[in-house]
């Protein structure tokens, strides 16, 4: 396929600005959390943060140069290889912190699980395009879209990281519920989720039963679990109006914060930029949710929408839950801020989704209905 | 390609408009939550949140003021401060705290336990507040801590200061020693804002002067991390540090009145007749004050409470004795006064002496003769102070005993002073339902029986006699110094009251005790020793008895059990002419006055005398004088 002059035309300049917007700013708000804390490289996570988000840059080059359609075709592929590296993580992954996340490339530490996220966005795609049957699904349609989803959020959940596992099942059953289900298999999904919900409760290792408790009772355990979500809440709240300014923030660079360049990352942020500066990065991430969906509803195709709309998704629930989670409304189930929390396969995936998001963007003025 | 255009055309972008429609209002609704609840936090909670983080970062440490020095009456330090390591752990940081405390214990397993209490003790306190674990750790324990540091976190060693008695046992008791804060303490000096674990006065000066000594605590403002270390300091009021107080005692003489009294029971006490400070002020047996600043261990102290000798008491102000023949100077005052006997009038004493249908034993059993009063003191003869007590009554010579300050505090402001006890009809009726019977106040006539005397208060009305009839109320304060050393405010001499005694019957009785010492036959003529170092001196003993025993039945000492042997007591001042020092020396069960008491006395003097004459360039031979009297008794 020759690169057509309309591509570079139509390349959603927009998108990547605002993308590298966030993630400059991002890379700034790490940097402050640099001031106290050094990784043990000895190299500064922000500066560690910047050449991943090269990286990202590079692989996002890739997933807007080659046309969506041809990774659609190829999404059982590319699922496949995810699952591999998954399956090769419960094997050989590093462990840290209690779960094995990580697959140690030379240097390099990859986390397969924030890949399956495109994964699976182009995988549902490539299932539901082909089985459209012209209305809402029923459960017998669903069948294989469910194990597709199944198999890698169990492989994670042994890791375990379960947190990743539910935000699969949530972004998996966006797509789904996007495309539309019949009544019928949506009393079959809520009566079968009540039905677990105790098995689920069993399976859960004691750490992941204290935080769930915690999150309904943070002062249960004031020094422990709760520990997190009180500091957490102190420091966005002790922001205020205008925030304690860049580099100020006492929580933080106190390190009374815990996590403070993964989970709590968006604490540091609220704790010096205040209200302002908080309401200032829920509008661009706002507007670019919303770009998403304007280019999932531009698609001229449904493989085009369903892409844009589960990158777009990806990017929301990562928003939502990741802010529910520190302001205390949802438990902390390590779920990272988009562009903002430190990790480089999270920063990677995102970029990836935001390359889907322009390569529908670009490509619908290419593709005649 | 042809594939994907089948595709294409089924395809009605329309389909999910609707749908978007929906998304697009959840997402708005979504992030409008997401800024209500921020808003909720960080503009309506804003200020109290950060509130919340001021307090977590934000600590105030106590800096404890550096308690006051105490010098003695030449500015020599007697108690100083000295660095003293404690040991301590941050439980937050240790995680396991019977694990590093197993360690740290290095094997010991008692102090393991001890340690472990500790800790449970210490529940309510806030996050990483350090519980102290030990204090005064020793050096060679500290090196252990410092070489094993990487398995030990969470243990800390602070540098406080703590007490230094430089004197250790030989000034215990008058310096008395510090500690932590105590419930009592708390409720008694409500006045003054004690903290939990400040260190307080516990006894003697220490604590008579705990106010001047402990200055003001300031604090600092700091910024800590979340381990609770120190950041930075955000703002620091210095403490005020104790003042000195200067003490009217002579570290010279209290080290000679120590050493002169060698390993008996009892007490020695020096003053200064011309004002009332006191020079000298030994108790023994003794305790090293030292012990209490490692907080002092329960055996320790179990030690000092158990012993049969009480060492923790300061006999000088607590020991209740008989005063014995000391006693007959007051009842010889009284006859003196009340005119029962004149100066010349003698008793003849065969070795005993009758009242009523009683014969009671002198303590010669070869009698003294006939007496007069001079003779009857010079040497002591119990039958003339038989005839005269029985002539004065119980009554007068209670009044007397009052007025020479028998029977009350002597004022000197050291906690815990005892009054002792006069006795009196009222007093027996009171006390015992029965009346006074003649034969008591014979016994009272030498001292013996009820009456009770501390040994700080004999010596409070032999200085009366020395000095022509002033009462002083015991002077142990010369001065209170701010820690720079200026000069705060002078303690002036006290005088209680002046004796209503005639000071021609006192010169009476001032001749009397220096016959004693420098006469034939007297009672003190050890101290006629003195005379070498130009200086007169007047004494008496005085031997109390413990169990009534009949002068039959005297044996030797060593045959008698200790509990039940006299008491040996001694009171001189010197020079005869103009006094300058006197001293009462009790012995517990230490048998005569003249034979054991006495000679502890003289080697006083002895030294005192002889050092001040090296100390004292000749121009300021104040003593000669006296020194030229001599002879004259």
């Amino acid at each position: 396929m020759k690169i057509d002059r309309r591509l570079l035309i139509h390349f959603d300049w927009v998108l990547l600005f605002l993308v590298l917007l966030i993630a400059l700013g991002g890379i700034l708000n790490l940097y402050s959390t640099s001031q106290s804390l050094t990784s043990v490289g000895g190299k500064p996570l922000f500066m560690k943060q910047l050449y991943w988000l090269g990286v990202g840059l590079l692989v996002m080059g890739v997933t807007v140069a080659v046309d969506y359609r041809f990774m659609v075709r190829h999404a059982y592929w590319i699922y496949g290889g995810i699952i591999v590296l998954l399956i090769l993580v419960l094997f050989f992954g590093t462990i840290a912190n209690g779960s094995q996340r990580w697959l140690s490339l030379g240097g390099l530490s990859l986390q397969p699980s924030e890949f399956v996220k495109i994964g699976l966005i182009l995988v549902l795609t490539r299932y539901i395009t082909e089985n459209q049957i012209g209305e809402a699904y029923e459960i017998r349609n669903l069948i294989i879209p469910l194990g597709l989803v199944s198999v890698p959020v169990l492989l994670i959940t042994r890791q375990p990281d379960l947190g990743t596992a539910l935000f699969l099942v949530i972004l998996s059953f966006s797509i789904i519920f996007f495309i539309g289900v019949k009544r019928k298999a949506l009393y079959i999904f809520a009566a079968t989720g009540m039905t677990l919900l105790p098995l689920f409760w069993l399976a859960l290792k004691e750490y992941q039963r204290d935080r769930i408790l915690t999150f309904f009772n943070p002062e249960r355990d004031p020094l422990g679990t709760g520990y997190h979500i009180i500091q957490s809440i102190i420091a966005i709240g002790s922001g205020g109006g205008l925030g304690k300014g860049f580099l100020k923030g006492t929580q933080s660079q106190l390190k009374f914060l815990p996590e403070q360049q993964t989970d709590f990352v968006f604490s540091v942020f609220a704790e010096e930029w205040g209200f302002a500066g908080v309401v200032v990065l829920l509008a661009l991430f706002l507007f670019l949710v919303l770009w998403g969906v304007r280019i999932a509803r531009n698609s001229r195709d449904l493989s085009g929408t369903l892409i844009a709309f589960g990158a777009t998704a990806l990017i929301f629930w990562g928003v939502f839950i990741n802010i529910c989670m520190v302001i205390g409304v949802l438990p902390v189930v390590g779920i990272p801020l988009p562009f903002f929390s430190y990790g480089g396969s999270s920063l990677v995936a995102m970029m990836a989704g935001v390359g889907l998001l322009i390569n529908v963007s670009m490509r619908r003025f290419i593709l005649q209905p | 390609m042809a594939k994907e255009k089948t595709r294409l055309t089924k395809y009605d972008p329309g389909t999910f408009r609707r749908r978007f429609d929906v998304i697009v209002w959840a997402v708005f609704i979504a992030f409008f939550f997401l800024a209500g609840k921020l808003w909720f936090f960080q503009i309506i909670r804003g200020a109290e949140l950060k509130q919340r983080s001021e307090s977590n970062r934000i600590r105030f440490q106590e800096i404890k003021a550096l308690r006051g020095l105490i010098l003695d009456r030449e500015g020599n330090i007697l108690v100083d401060n000295t660095p003293s390591f404690d040991v301590s752990m941050i439980p937050e940081m240790a995680k396991d705290t019977d694990d590093v405390i197993e360690r740290l214990a290095f094997e010991e397993d008692e102090r393991g336990s001890r340690w472990k209490r500790q800790m449970r003790k210490n529940g309510g306190r806030k996050p990483f507040v350090p519980v102290r674990l030990e204090r005064d750790v020793p050096w060679k324990d500290l090196a252990l801590i410092e070489m094993n540091a990487f398995q030990l976190p969470g243990v800390v060693v602070d540098v406080v200061p703590v007490r230094d008695y430089r004197f250790g046992e030989t000034a215990a008791h008058i310096l008395g020693y510090v500690g932590e804060v105590g419930g009592d303490d708390l409720e008694e000096k409500a006045v003054v804002r004690y903290r939990p674990g400040d260190l307080v006065g516990k006894t003697g000066i220490e604590r008579m002067m705990d106010r001047e000594l402990r200055g003001e605590s300031g604090g600092e403002q700091i910024e800590v991390n979340v381990s609770g270390r120190k950041i930075r300091a955000l703002g620091i009021k210095p403490p005020w540090p104790g003042n000195t107080v200067m003490l009217t005692l002579s570290a010279r003489l209290q080290e000679i009145s120590w050493r002169a009294f060698e390993e008996k029971a009892g007490s020695v006490v020096v003053m200064d007749p011309r004002d009332g400070s006191i020079l000298a002020m030994v108790s023994k047996p003794s305790f090293d004050p030292n012990l209490f600043n490692r907080g002092i261990s329960g055996d320790e102290w179990q030690t000092l409470l158990d012993d049969e000798l009480c060492p923790l008491q300061n006999r000088t102000i607590h020991g209740l004795y008989p005063p014995g023949s000391l006693f007959k100077l007051v009842v010889a005052a009284a006859g003196l006064e009340e005119k029962i006997f004149s100066p010349e009038k003698k008793v003849f004493c065969s070795g005993s002496h009758t009242v009523g249908d009683r014969a009671f034993r002198c303590w010669s059993r070869y009698g003294h003769g006939s007496v007069d009063l001079h003779r009857a003191v010079v040497e002591s003869c119990d039958s003339y102070f038989y005839e005269l007590g029985t002539q004065l009554g119980v009554d007068t010579i209670a009044r007397y005993a009052s007025l020479f300050g028998l029977g009350r505090k002597s004022g000197s402001g050291l906690p815990g002073e005892q009054e002792g006890l006069v006795p009196s009809r009222e007093w027996k009726l009171r006390k015992m339902g029965e009346p006074w019977q003649t034969g008591e106040t014979v016994s009272l006539a030498i001292g013996q029986g009820f009456i009770l005397a501390t040994p700080l208060q004999l010596l409070r009305a032999y200085c009366a006699i020395a000095n022509g009839g002033i009462l002083f109320r015991p002077r142990l304060v010369d001065r209170i110094q701010s820690s720079d050393g200026e000069t705060i405010r002078k303690i002036p001499p006290e005088i209680e009251c002046f004796l209503p005694v005639d000071p021609a019957n006192l010169k009476r009785l001032k001749e009397a005790l220096h016959g004693a010492v420098h006469e034939e036959r007297g009672t003190g003529r050890l101290l006629k020793e003195l005379e070498k170092t130009g200086v007169q001196v007047c004494g008496k003993t005085g031997t109390a008895q413990v169990v009534k025993l009949s002068r039959d039945e005297k044996r030797e000492a060593e045959e008698i059990p200790y509990k039940h042997r006299d008491h040996a007591l001694f009171a001189c001042f010197a020079p005869y002419r103009d006094p300058e020092i006197a001293v009462v020396v009790v012995v517990e069960h230490g048998g005569g006055g003249g034979s054991v008491a006495a000679p502890i006395a003289r080697r006083i003097l002895l030294e005192y005398f002889l050092g001040r004459e090296k100390v004292k360039p000749p121009a300021g031979g104040k003593v000669l004088p006296s020194a030229a009297i001599g002879g004259s008794g």
